[in-house]
């Protein structure tokens, strides 16, 4: 294979820039639903997909299954992407490189029975449903994919890739009357079955938080001093900021560029930023990006200061910078596009508990159920909260959804903690692009006054 | 592909296989300048298998894939799957529906496309200068084809065509993002009306206005609404209900809603998106079916597995994500009925409120108790029956169930959203408004 996609790969002859994507994937997705095997599935699928940027035209993309016509794809594609109207556009070109990256995880789970599997979710389901007298639904969803990718490019890259992912997830409703809460956690990571062994009691606390939620009182909307636990403050700088730091959505927007130009400050000068592809098996890890650029360590924003941006070869061409091994694509069906790989708030120097200690009344923001982002405006929610009046943290709150203006509330951050750790459960979408792992990391953040909605206004 | 399934008669399994062939071709603009062309062409198969002690297997693959392997591989999976009780049904031998396939999209060429979106870009600039314009222009073919261990098939196809805008204007450092999508089966999307949209939003937004905190009337675009709607979705899906975990599992037939509201599935609305002669599970769909009718919740949607599970009879709502994805409750088409007076007067009636058009981290609430608290991404305040400007760092909060009691006023005039929801503007009073300053 990897002779014909190197032989393929040299074939523009008039400085058409060409890749060449195949991908195997083999899925097992079981979903427990209370006692029943809700849904088990073994999925299995062959496609790649071809890009061209022809140097006086546009990008000609084809997505196809099958790997038996590559060589009509790509003579059919070299004869298109002429036709095409001007783009204006071009990408940086690099040096070829060939690679095997390969992954032997310790414990394997393609070699695993199924019914080990099966039965190993069956327990966790008993335990979920078990924890609490409430829990109407305990769902426990496993999902394992091996990934392998062979992918080259005009450059002279050729690389081979394994791709392993593994998760496991608990989703626990309880319910009182017509009162339903949801509550949700889990693990996921580039691993082996290892991973998913011995969360009984992590089973057994989802289904207490639910039971919880219950009881919990809904949070009242208004404005607020919040701390942020090192999950939401992930999922935070996430939307917050990373987002608008992934450089397609200004490389044609001149006044966003003014906007966003480095060296500007754009947070208060405790807040450093990072994105970097290049840590060791992340979720969002990898030495290549899929358009077989090195993956780097980044600083989006270093000490309050905005000091870099997350590129595809293409958004580097158009700013006149260098790409960062972000462009990233969830398969073969579509092109890889600027994406983060792992994001995270560097640590401060400060205790957790010290954040506290000067907030009268607010919210301690904890874990999360998502975020979304328009440019500068953007929401989070954390799972649950709880209050903390005159520095102390007391009873537990629901219903918080936090929003912000990237202008304003990056500059609202006055305290960032040292207990750094990654949370690799988050995944982003983007434009037709869903599901791609993006693990972030941060330490104990707090944001004053931060907009949080709710039934009542306080 | 009829070989899958004869071989799983052959050992005595039921067994139905659903097979998908998509293509699509797009082209994009960014910043206002073509970026590129991208074809797909996909076939996925999902294959189901019950055995004779009822236990399910799922199998899903691409082609080439050798027949016999495919039966193996559900069958391997059925030893740990679920006993069901349902069994595969028999298609209907009429195949009296028509397709929705219009040969202008069969044989729309790059080129065409590149003229509308240059048309686009081209009015757009004109009209807005400082506005930089993405487009997205989409066009192509869906086949569905059903077969079962009865040796039955059927099968249907349709074309799709989607145009999407948005619009971004940068001034000092306030980014205005206007989206406005149109999505149907044939080739008659108005562009002239999409553009017409997109610049009102733009003109009403030329000016921003402060809302203070409390509690207002909220005119729901049709898009706006969504916000209502999704969270009623999963109060009356089948699989929810069957779980236990849908606030409305023993309120069928019963009056929640105010009067003005009523909801329709139409699965056979010629060239809306979800149209279909029958679901992803071979049954025959409904001309039309009640959801809502005045504020009384009348019937849920339910598919084979959901069904046999409550001691129901399916309502042909079995879809599929994806052919990788099993069947699971889903809805075709929607209509929510309209009322009697045009989205202008209502406006002009509001003494003071807000119209919210799009919001920001919609199901990122409790979608399963109906609560919501979401960001105002494009929404405008109302004083004295006339829109002042836009809004910004405003959200709004409340429970989607409250909310439909709560309708004060239905608009006359709808717009499809997403090609598959006829919605009309929504008039809500009370909603709580938290506003930043």
């Amino acid at each position: 294979m990897r002779e014909t996609l190197r032989d393929l790969a040299r074939r523009p002859q008039n400085g058409e820039y060409l890749e060449i994507r195949l991908e195997h994937t083999v899925t097992t997705s079981i979903r427990i639903h209370n006692a029943t095997v809700e849904r088990l599935k073994v999925t299995e699928e062959r496609g790649g997909s071809l890009r061209i940027l022809h140097p006086k035209t546009g990008w000609w993309f084809a997505s196809f299954q099958g790997w038996d016509d590559l060589e009509e794809h790509v003579a059919f594609g070299l004869r298109s992407v002429v036709l095409l109207p001007q783009s204006g556009t071009g990408v940086i070109r690099g040096e070829g490189t060939e690679e095997e990256i390969r992954f032997s995880p310790r414990e394997d789970f393609r070699g695993k029975p199924l019914g080990e599997k099966v039965q190993l979710l069956f327990a966790y389901a008993r335990m979920l449903r078990e924890a609490s007298p409430f829990v109407v639904s305990a769902v426990v969803e496993y999902r394992d994919e091996w990934r392998t990718v062979y992918f080259a490019n005009s450059d002279g890259s050729v690389i081979f890739w394994e791709k392993p992912d593994i998760s496991l997830s608990f989703v626990a409703t309880a319910r009182k009357g017509d009162q339903i809460e949801v509550y949700r956690d889990g693990v996921a990571g580039k691993a082996g079955f290892e991973l998913v062994r011995g969360l009984e009691e992590l089973a057994h606390r989802v289904g207490k938080q639910a039971e919880a939620l219950l009881f919990a009182r809904p949070f009242p909307g208004g404005v607020y001093d919040v701390v942020l636990d090192p999950v939401l403050a992930g999922v935070f700088i996430h939307e917050a900021f990373g987002h608008l730091s992934e450089a397609d959505f200004l490389s044609r927007n001149e006044r966003l560029q003014k906007l966003m130009v480095l060296g500007k400050p754009i947070a208060s000068p405790v807040l450093s930023v990072f994105d970097d592809g290049s840590l060791e098996n992340l979720r969002g890890s990898s030495p290549y990006d899929d358009e077989g650029t090195r993956t780097q360590r980044t600083y989006l924003i270093r000490e309050g200061y905005l000091s870099g941006r997350l590129h595809s070869r293409e958004t580097a061409f158009l700013l006149g910078e260098s790409p960062t091994g972000n462009a990233r694509t969830i398969s073969y069906r579509f092109p890889p596009i600027v994406r983060m790989t792992n994001t995270g708030i560097e640590p401060g120097t400060v205790s957790p508990q010290d954040l506290f200690a000067d907030i009268e009344r607010g919210v301690y923001a904890v874990e999360y159920v998502g975020g979304n982002t328009a440019l500068e405006l953007f929401t989070f929610s954390p799972a649950y909260g709880y209050l903390i009046e005159g520095g102390k943290i007391g009873e537990m709150v629901k219903d918080i959804v936090l929003s912000g203006n990237l202008f304003q509330t990056l500059g609202k951050i006055d305290a960032v903690a040292n207990d750094f750790r990654w949370t690799e459960v988050g995944w982003c979408g983007k434009g037709e692009q869903m599901g791609l792992p993006t693990p972030t990391g941060s330490p104990h953040v707090r944001l004053r006054e931060v907009l949080v909605g709710g039934q009542r206004h306080a | 592909m009829r070989e899958v399934v004869s071989i799983a008669k052959a050992r005595g399994i039921q067994a139905d296989l659903f097979v998908r062939k998509v293509w699509e071709k797009s082209i994009e603009y960014e910043a206002g300048v073509f970026r590129g062309y991208v074809a797909r062409e996909h076939t996925g198969c999902g294959l189901r298998v019950i055995r004779s002690d009822r236990r399910l297997g799922f199998y899903a693959f691409t082609l080439p894939c050798a027949p016999s392997e495919a039966v193996e591989q559900a069958l391997e999976v059925s030893a740990f799957g679920d006993a069901v009780d349902f069994t595969i049904p028999s298609y209907p031998s009429t195949t009296e529906w028509k397709d929705f396939v219009d040969p202008r999209l069969e044989g729309l060429s790059v080129r065409e496309m590149v003229e509308i979106g240059e048309y686009l870009v081209g009015q757009l600039k004109a009209t807005h200068p400082g506005v930089l314009t993405n487009v997205r222009i989409a066009a192509g073919r869906e086949e569905r084809e059903l077969f079962n261990h009865h040796e039955e098939e059927i099968r249907f196809a349709r074309t799709f065509f989607e145009i999407s805008i948005e619009a971004t204007r940068v001034k000092d450092d306030d980014i205005l993002t206007v989206y406005v999508e149109r999505s149907w089966g044939n080739r008659d999307i108005d562009v002239d009306d999409l553009l017409k949209e997109v610049k009102l939003r733009l003109d009403l937004s030329e000016r921003m206005v402060s809302v203070q905190s409390g509690q207002y009337p909220v005119l729901f675009t049709p898009s706006g609404c969504m916000v209502l709607l999704y969270p009623l979705l999963y109060g009356l899906n089948g699989r929810n209900i069957a779980f236990g975990k849908s606030p409305l599992q023993d309120k069928l037939g019963k009056v929640l809603f105010s009067s003005l509201f009523s909801l329709v599935e139409v699965p056979q609305e010629p060239w809306a998106l979800g149209s279909c002669p029958f679901d992803d599970e071979g049954i025959l769909t409904p001309e039309e079916r009640v959801l809502v009718e005045s504020g009384k919740v009348e019937d849920g949607f339910w598919d084979l597995w959901s069904a046999a599970r409550t001691g129901r009879k399916t309502t042909a709502s079995g879809f599929r994500r994806s052919p990788w994805d099993m069947p699971e409750p889903g809805f075709s088409v929607l209509k929510i009925k309209n009322g009697l007076r045009d989205r202008e007067t209502l406006v002009e009636e509001l003494e003071e409120g807000l119209v919210v058009d799009s919001l920001l981290g919609l199901g990122q609430s409790n979608i399963a108790s109906g609560f919501f608290s979401c960001g105002v991404q494009l929404g405008f305040y109302v004083k004295g029956g006339e829109i002042q400007g836009r809004v910004k760092n405003v959200m709004i909060s409340g429970n989607a169930y409250e909310a439909l009691k709560n309708i004060r006023e239905l608009s006359r005039d709808c717009r499809w959203v997403q090609g598959s929801i006829l919605a009309p503007y929504i008039l809500v009073e009370p909603i709580q408004v938290n506003a930043a300053s």
